[in-house]
């Protein structure tokens, strides 16, 4: 099943197996696409939307020079450009990070959706609504935290969502991603995203090799980001981080 | 709360900068974060001297002025 990550384990919404086959009926294409290719451009006419199942993906935006801010890094599971639903076109590039499996599902099988399972496309409306709360935390981020706090809440925010979806056990995942994507996400240059790495890892809060993420003490590294996973909507048991009341 | 008790405010505490692979790393003070070639950071030190001395004086005549 294509859709089986998409809003699993998630706190207050649920996709009974009748909705999820809806939705799975709704794929009219899978496809792979190579790491690195940018698959929707800013401004374009989008009819379709797109369903992560394997890899990741990255929604971003680059100034003048060419220098890139990365907006949105998206784990399997994801509806990348659901919003293109209603808005027809983005003001932002997509593209994959990694090598990528995604599911394409027509705008046409939306209308279909919305006409025929309302409460369905709620809960599509809820998968955006988390993108949203993704960018807040992301403001934050880079607004009020250090270098290390930056890498630190990143990484605390991937280990949460990637356990949502089954692929952390909550200290280990794989993330195929550069240090080169680590500063385009947290607005550092590579030599201090270097840096931060080393003492991440010196401070024994994180190592990062070969594509693997460990994180010996997930709640030590989440204080240390500021990071609460509230904002996640994830099931309280599944949430590594600082629990806040908001998810009790 | 009082919006002057969150906006951000003047840091107390210094930057750190250090040398890292032929740059220059400046951390804080607070969320900065920024990486320079050791010319920007020598331009960076003197102005950062400059301005400060000239608040400096400012303070003095605010203080005066009382």
């Amino acid at each position: 099943m294509f859709t089986e990550r998409f809003l699993r384990d998630r706190r207050g919404i649920d996709l009974d197996p009748a909705e999820r086959a809806i939705l799975e009926a709704a794929i009219i294409e899978v496809r792979t696409v190579g790491p690195r290719e940018t698959i929707v451009q800013a401004g374009e006419r989008l009819e379709l939307s797109t369903l992560l199942i394997e890899g990741f993906m990255s929604r971003y935006i680059d100034d003048r020079r060419g220098l890139r801010q990365l907006v949105a890094v998206h784990v399997p599971g994801d509806f990348v450009d659901l919003h293109a639903y209603p808005l027809k076109t983005l003001d932002h590039d997509v593209a994959t990070m990694t090598a990528a499996t995604v599911a394409i599902v027509p705008h046409t099988a939306l209308d279909r959706i919305k006409t025929e399972t309302p409460a369905l496309i709620v809960k599509l409306w809820f998968a955006t609504l988390i993108d949203a709360a993704i960018h807040r935390a992301w403001l934050f981020r880079l607004g009020r935290l250090d270098a290390l706090g930056r890498v630190a809440h990143f990484l605390s925010e991937t280990n949460a969502r990637l356990v949502s979806a089954g692929l952390s056990d909550g200290r280990r995942f794989a993330l195929g991603l550069t240090q080169y994507d680590l500063a385009e996400i947290c607005g550092l240059t590579s030599v201090h995203v270097n840096r931060i790495m080393r003492q991440l890892r010196e401070e024994r809060l994180c190592t990062f090799r070969s594509s693997l993420v460990e994180i010996p003490d997930p709640e030590r590294l989440a204080r240390r980001g500021q990071f609460d996973p509230a904002y996640l909507y994830i099931a309280p048991a599944l949430a590594p981080g600082e629990p806040s009341e908001a998810q009790q | 709360m009082k919006n002057s008790e969150t906006v951000p405010q003047p840091e107390t505490r210094p930057g750190v900068a250090t040398a890292e692979a032929g740059v220059v790393i400046l951390e804080g003070p607070d969320g900065v974060a920024v990486t320079m070639t050791p010319d920007a950071a020598i331009g960076t030190g003197q102005s950062l001297l400059s301005a400060a001395e000239t608040a400096r004086s400012q303070t003095r005549h605010e203080g005066a002025d009382v």
